[in-house]
């Protein structure tokens, strides 16, 4: 056991000083881990040797899955179901064009300009499929446009375009025999009874400092999870399914969210961040920018063909409908997840990979501050003594946060 | 009688609405009690704000955790400052946003037409003013009407 207590101390190590370092860039923690990680294997592959972090070793695959799904969990148990509910018309038109078109029009670059096999060109097509739900509602809050239907409906179509992005990777590379059957058949059935049970059963038997919901949902999770890579299938497709219709019972219990926020930021997704960072190959970077920025652009114009005709089909005005085009060009988590999947499951090389990584995390970055530098709309930016439409309730109206 | 632009004050008049921009710092400790007092001996409205600063890029779930954290904290902090003023006769209107300070302060008091900020100095680096900014100095520059910056002995 000394050989696997010394190896977690070095990725908990690694994951306190991407931790450190996300604090004090003020950078998102995944970005940070994922950074650390590729250059922690770059140095250690250097001076020590390529095996020295174990990221094939079982348990660290297995802490590292385990982060996967419980942070897709919580991503779609973030969902607000009554938003959904009034607002799905404009969700699901621009969600589900926010989906296809970046899938297919990154698909077609990676195909026809980058000459990848068919299986990596689909592959890449899903991981820039996504748009970070984080980015859109940190700057619908930022900019007071969360409670407006306009944020509402954006928030919503985020979801929407994350669906589309696990449907297509849980099925696209399933090879469609009874098991797919079964995976589907049972998960759809999972997916009616767990909304209608889980509460129940949690009024029943929870509250108890036993975390009895903890292990109850784990369980589902991890049971679902088997049956899907028992199909091959990919086990994050059930874990955002299960987040999203837990969302208006599990998801709105704040102290068990909290407390599987814990367990997964504390020591689950530092092993997935690490170690997907640790598969990046810095050289294949260097030697290929061109394909990054070609599978970013792509992106960014797939996104551009995609979102902002739906945007402006819905009314929206012409600088709404830029920032909303560009800030759903963004993605992290899902663009990450996707990546993982077609190199551990062999549909990628590494240097397709560590070019996939690349565009992800600058599919984060970049669209927002092009977004921010030319397309917020106008009245967010106040001028003395002017009054702004749209803005937040004042403290000094009386309106207590 | 020149008419002034709204939320600029003549010079002599006392502040009507006075907003404190908090960030939970012995610098913003400061600043509030100058506008307590301030608010105090004009009578005026007494708010306070508190932004809750996210990660570029907001992570998936990190961005709501970070969020609640800071609400927690600030709302906490806020009932100890809401006794205190109670303890002067006045009431305070606290807000908590998301975002960069500066940005979601000035807008707040462009807003509300605040006729004063006050907020705290914390003296940073010029090496970290350089890479983060200063708080103070943006406000300072780009605010709808008079900053009071509060430097602290």
């Amino acid at each position: 056991m000394t050989d696997v207590w010394a190896r977690a101390a070095l990725w908990l190590g690694l994951a306190l000083v991407a931790t450190v370092l996300s604090i004090r860039l003020r950078v998102a923690t995944a970005l940070s881990e994922i950074v650390v990680g590729t250059v922690a294997q770059l140095l250690i592959g250097v001076y020590v040797g390529q095996a020295l972090l174990g990221t094939s070793e079982a348990w660290v695959t297995f802490l590292s899955g385990t982060g996967a799904i419980l942070l897709t969990f919580l991503a779609g148990a973030e969902l607000d179901p009554t938003i959904f509910r009034t607002k799905w018309k404009e969700s699901l038109g621009i969600g589900f064009v926010s989906f296809l078109v970046p899938f297919l029009g990154c698909a077609a670059f990676a195909a026809y300009i980058l000459h990848w096999t068919p299986h990596a060109s689909w592959l890449a097509g899903v991981a820039l499929s996504t748009t970070s739900v984080a980015v859109v509602y940190a700057v619908m809050l930022e900019l007071g446009l969360n409670s407006t239907d306009f944020g509402k409906a954006l928030l919503a179509a985020c979801f929407v375009t994350d669906l589309g992005t696990v449907l297509a990777l849980g099925l696209i590379f399933a090879p469609f025999t009874l098991r797919t059957v079964t995976f589907v058949g049972v998960g759809t059935a999972a997916m009616v009874v767990l909304p209608w049970l889980t509460p129940r059963f949690f009024r029943v038997f929870g509250g108890r400092p036993s975390e009895l919901e903890a292990k109850f949902l784990l369980l589902v999770l991890f049971g679902l999870g088997a049956l899907a890579t028992w199909a091959d299938s990919e086990a994050v497709l059930p874990a955002y399914l299960v987040g999203m219709v837990l969302a208006g019972t599990v998801g709105k219990d704040h102290a068990l969210i909290r407390r599987l926020r814990t367990v997964t930021f504390g020591l689950l997704t530092p092993f997935y961040f690490i170690r997907a960072g640790s598969f990046v190959s810095v050289p294949a970077l260097v030697a290929a920018p061109v394909s990054v920025l070609g599978l970013l652009a792509a992106k960014l114009v797939a996104k551009s063909i995609g979102v902002w005709p739906m945007a402006r089909l819905f009314r929206y005005p012409r600088t709404e409908a830029a920032y909303t085009t560009l800030l759903m060009s963004t993605g992290l988590t899902f663009g990450s997840i996707s990546a993982l999947f077609g190199l551990t499951h062999k549909i990628i090389t590494q240097t397709q990979y560590s070019i996939l990584i690349a565009t992800v995390i600058g599919s984060a970055v970049v669209p927002t501050l092009v977004a921010n530098a030319f397309f917020i709309p106008r009245y967010l930016l106040p001028q003395p003594g002017q009054d702004q439409p749209g803005s937040a309730d004042a403290a000094l109206d009386g309106g207590n946060s | 009688m020149t008419q002034q632009p709204e939320g600029v004050r003549a010079p002599g008049m006392l502040p009507k609405r006075i907003l404190v921009g908090f960030d939970g710092s012995t610098f913003a400790e400061h600043a509030f009690e100058m506008a307590l007092t301030l608010a105090a001996l004009s009578g005026a409205r007494l708010g306070i704000v508190s932004v809750a600063t996210l990660p570029e890029p907001p992570g998936s779930v990190e961005t709501k955790a970070t969020i609640e954290a800071a609400t927690e904290h600030y709302e906490a902090i806020f009932e100890t400052l809401r006794r205190r003023t109670e303890d002067r006769g006045l009431t305070l209107e606290t807000r908590i946003l998301v975002g960069h300070p500066a940005e979601q302060i000035i807008r707040l008091a462009a807003d509300t037409h605040v006729d004063l900020v006050v907020v705290g100095y914390r003296g940073r680096s010029r090496i970290r003013e350089w890479v983060f900014g200063s708080v103070s100095r943006r406000i300072v520059n780009h605010a709808p009407c008079s900053v009071l910056v509060v430097r602290s002995q």
